[in-house]
């Protein structure tokens, strides 16, 4: 009885000690030692409204310390750019200022990019549940929101990529739409 | 037949007194209502005034600003706040800025926006035009600032109900924080809530507040809360006046109960010099009660002050007499000189009671009957309770500085200086008059001025101009409004208003709403343009089956009324800006940021055909208190003119009615000139203060000018006017030291009139 026990403890640590675990610690350490990208992506927009989705395409951008910049080409030109306090959005050459804190519609979707992105735990737990599940390359983060006034446009939105790379961003709104980006 | 015995006088005088205060606490009916106190309105715009500073939307406007946490915390609080009070009978509505706030109004202007759409036209709906309008939305799909719109756009495609939202946006709105308005540096979440009650009820008001800092305290209790606005004035100054007026009563009560005590040293001395004023007063209200059908609190208060006078007869008479004199002797001896001081305070309340003020009015009726019955109890009454009974009480020596009243310089400087007052006010007139209405307000400057910030900040509307379009029928007074939009618009861009709020906006005259329907194409048409407009896009065929539903039921559904507004915000803002006056009615558009009141005032005029007026409501009440002072002038006037006319027939010689009036003449215009020196500016309350001064100096004149007997008789007449006027300092330079600007400017005017009198009395008066 008493070997058994010893043997199942034995194994148990021989694993741990084989492979680091893969845990959310491990998976914010990977994602913050990435340095600033650039990257073109996809999007799809599936809708009720929809007999195919919308795809839109452009390039996402990280810059260290929180700076995160969509930029849209197709099917028309458009930005965001979150840095500091601000988003700033511009289509057709005018700009938009909203302070991030004016809204926690927008400061809940400008920390789950920031959070993701820069390897941020504390900022993604203020307004995100966290569930964490496969392994190193090839994880999937799903988040649903803690604030009440947030669940009401947004359901819940899943991270997938390989080790300290985003591969793909999944949004679900309450209404039943959603969108996927890709990261090529 | 023998005098009832003394015990049986004073339980008669007693009987008499209990059943008069009971008579008038059954009858008594006490109304607070300030507007009593404005000048009566006599044109349509100054009954706007009225109604507006009444009831006004502004004038049921409380701004809240809580304090007190982090930015999350008031977050909440202010959520929490608003969602209780929202439902709390004693508010219309409470809004913080947060999204959603206000379903039921939301589904309103969604249900109705076909008729409300200003851009709804036969053209938005053909197939080219439904077709460029979906590609926008396909576009917006893509967008990440799709997702807030996305929620109606199976209902409304072509965007009105987004377009309505836009066109309703304030043109200056609070900072937001945590989706709810904040302060711009973050530490204060705002709200706005409108009351139920009136603007001037400071009960109702007051009762509002309370619930405003008892929810708070339920739903965060480590939250403090700022309140403000107009009601809050109200209830809030009536708060400080009532503490005020009876700390300070309760003080120079005592010390003039110290000073009677000391003259008299005795106690039934001291009550019967109370008992006239108690009488007068009582007669006077049940009088008002009588005549007005009700007496307003303010009258209330100033009457107590202003019969003041009275408290000063008996005095007269008790200090009056001999070692050994019964009352009944002194009263006859200085009977004559009492009647003429009763009746030219009377003369000078008359000015008062012909007031076309209603609360002055009232507070004229109340002071020439509370007089003459505290002129008569101390006439008759008192000798008759004290009967046969002698008081003894020590005749105190008051010195007579015989060098000062012999010495011709101060009577000089008097004279130049009241020469000099008369100059300054008449080269100066009119800038001494309040012309603001705000500046004869009982609240403190302080408030105003947190207030004013707060406002700002919260971008709160501070209505003093707008628009009053009219029609002999509600939709023909909207119509009116309806064709100032594009004018307005136009004033906009131009920059000459910064802001408009029209309520023809969001309930279009029922001629417009008809059009905009009659422009919805019948639900084959808009399927057909549909078809045509979906062809090769990424939507799903039937995804705008719930717009083509919508728009055939907007085309048979009822107009849109007043009523489907019922309980939102929108509705409370319907209700004070439509109304019916005189039998015609007005619509209400009220502009913000006019820099230039006579430019727009131009601009109207050049339109053609307009039946909408420019109401400035900072002017009307500048032309009301002006009205009021030529009112008060000509008034005082007559009342001046009656007092000489009543001197001379009384004293029987032009002389001695000069010698009488002379003090009274310079201590006005010189108390005046010294308030204004000051940096006071006259306003109501010290109209009624200098009335109060014009009967207590007359009566410092009257008794300084009448001859007496020998040097005994001169002392006695020393020591009642030393009495009287050192009373009536203490008990108003109490009132000075107000921080309540009423109490201090009839405190501060009465106590510089009264010193200023009895010195020139003393001076000019004096009988050789």
């Amino acid at each position: 009885m008493r070997s058994t026990v010893l043997a199942i403890l034995l194994v148990v640590a021989g694993t741990a000690w084989a492979a680091p675990a893969f845990d959310l610690a491990r998976l914010m350490q990977l994602l913050a030692e990435r340095p600033s990208s650039e990257a073109p992506y996809v999007e799809r927009k599936y809708s009720a409204l929809l007999s195919e989705p919308v795809v839109s395409s452009g390039t996402l951008a990280f810059r260290r310390p929180d700076v995160v910049e969509k930029n849209m080409e197709k099917p028309r030109r458009e930005s965001f750019r979150i840095a500091g306090q601000e988003l700033v959005f511009t289509r057709n050459g005018k700009a938009k200022r909203l302070a991030l804190s004016s809204e926690p519609l927008l400061a809940a979707f400008a920390a789950s990019l920031r959070g993701v992105l820069s390897g941020d735990a504390a900022l993604l737990g203020e307004h995100y549940r966290l569930a964490l599940t496969g392994t190193e390359p090839d994880w999937k983060l799903e988040m649903t929101p803690v604030d009440e006034e947030i669940t009401r446009y947004v359901e819940r939105i899943v991270v997938s990529g390989r080790a300290g790379r985003v591969a793909q961003i999944e949004v679900r709104e309450a209404s039943g739409d959603r969108s996927v980006l890709t990261v090529n | 037949m023998a005098w009832p015995r003394a015990a049986a006088r004073y339980a008669l005088a007693l009987l008499l007194f209990a059943a008069l205060g009971l008579f008038s606490a059954r009858l008594l009916r006490i109304e607070a209502d300030f507007s009593a106190f404005l000048p009566p309105s006599a044109t349509p715009e100054e009954r706007l005034l009225v109604a507006q500073l009444r009831d006004g939307l502004v004038a049921r406007l409380m701004l809240v600003a809580l304090d007190g946490g982090d930015e999350k915390t008031l977050a909440r609080a202010s959520r929490a706040l608003a969602e209780r009070l929202g439902h709390d009978p004693a508010f219309d509505y409470a809004a913080n800025g947060g999204a959603g706030q206000f379903a039921a109004q939301g589904e309103v202007l969604m249900r109705h926006r076909y008729v409300l759409g200003a851009e709804v036209a036969p053209q938005r709906f053909t197939a080219t035009a439904l077709r460029a309008a979906l590609e926008e939305n396909l576009a917006q799909m893509a967008s990440a600032s799709g997702l807030l719109t996305r929620g109606t756009l199976a209902r409304d495609p072509t965007g009105e109900f987004a377009a309505m939202l836009r066109r309703l946006e304030p043109a200056a709105a609070p900072a937001r924080r945590q989706g709810v308005w904040f302060s711009a540096d973050g530490t204060r979440a705002f709200l706005i809530a409108q009351t139920r009650a009136p603007g001037f009820d400071s009960e109702g008001q007051a009762a509002a507040m309370a619930r405003v800092r008892s929810t708070l305290a339920e739903v965060a209790p480590q939250v403090q809360a700022t309140l403000s606005g107009p009601g809050v004035f109200a209830a809030e100054s009536r708060r400080l006046i009532r503490s005020d007026a009876m700390r300070l009563g309760m003080i120079s009560t005592g010390v003039i109960l110290v000073l009677l005590a000391f003259v008299y040293r005795s106690p039934l001395a001291v009550a019967l010099v109370l008992t006239p004023t108690a009488f007068g007063l009582l007669a006077g209200v049940l009088v008002v009660q009588a005549l007005f059908g009700s007496v307003h609190a303010i009258t209330l208060g100033f009457a107590a002050t202003l019969i003041g006078e009275s408290v000063d007869y008996p005095s007269y008479i008790l200090l009056n007499t001999q070692p050994g004199e019964t009352a009944r002797a002194a009263a006859r001896r200085v009977g004559r000189t009492l009647m003429l001081a009763v009746l030219t305070t009377v003369a000078s309340a008359m000015a008062l009671a012909l007031s076309s003020f209603q609360g002055l009015a009232q507070l004229g009726v109340l002071t020439m009957v509370g007089v003459v019955v505290a002129g008569l109890t101390s006439h008759r009454m008192i000798p008759w309770l004290l009967g046969e009974r002698v008081l003894d009480f020590p005749r105190l020596r008051v010195p007579a500085s015989a060098a000062l009243a012999a010495a011709r310089w101060p009577r000089a400087v008097a004279f130049v200086a009241t020469a000099g007052s008369i100059a300054a006010l008449v080269a100066l007139h009119p800038d001494w008059w309040e012309r603001d209405l705000a500046g004869i307000s009982p609240v403190p400057a302080a408030m105003r001025a947190q207030d004013a910030s707060l406002r700002r900040e919260m971008g709160a509307p501070e209505v003093s101009v707008f628009l009053a379009s009219r029609g002999s029928s509600e939709s023909t007074a909207l119509e009116a409004a309806e064709a100032m939009l594009p004018a307005l618009e136009r004033w906009q861009g131009e920059g000459l208003i910064r802001s408009f709020d029209s309520p023809a906006r969001y309930l279009p005259a029922p001629a417009t709403q008809a059009a905009r329907l009659r422009a919805l194409p019948d639900a084959t048409t808009l399927e057909a343009n549909l078809r045509e407009a979906l062809k090769g896009l990424a939507f799903r065929p039937d995804a705008f089956q719930p717009f083509v539903r919508d728009v055939a039921a907007a085309r048979t559904s009822p107009p849109l009324t007043r009523a489907a507004y019922a309980g939102t915000p929108l509705g409370t803002k319907l209700n004070a800006q439509v109304l019916e006056l005189d039998g015609q009615w007005l619509v209400l558009t009220s502009l913000g940021g006019v820099a230039d009141t006579a430019r727009v005032r131009g601009a109207l005029a050049a339109l053609p055909g307009s039946h909408t007026q420019l109401v400035d409501l900072k002017q009307i009440s500048a032309d009301m208190l002006d009205g009021f002072r030529r009112e008060a002038l000509r008034q005082s006037a007559l009342g001046a003119l009656l007092i000489v006319a009543l001197l001379v027939v009384g004293l029987r010689s032009l002389r001695r009615a000069a010698r009488v009036v002379a003090p009274v003449a310079a201590a006005l215009p010189l108390t005046v000139a010294l308030l204004v020196a000051m940096g006071q500016r006259m306003g109501v309350f010290h109209l009624v203060a200098l009335l109060l001064v014009l009967g207590i100096g007359l009566n410092y004149a009257l008794f300084f000018e009448r001859p007496p007997a020998d040097e005994a008789e001169r002392s006695r007449t020393r020591l009642a006017l030393a009495l009287c006027s050192t009373s009536t300092v203490v008990t108003f330079g109490c009132l000075a030291l107000s921080a309540t600007p009423v109490l201090r400017a009839i405190g501060g005017t009465v106590a510089i009139g009264a010193v200023l009198s009895l010195v020139l009395a003393a001076l000019w008066a004096r009988s050789r």
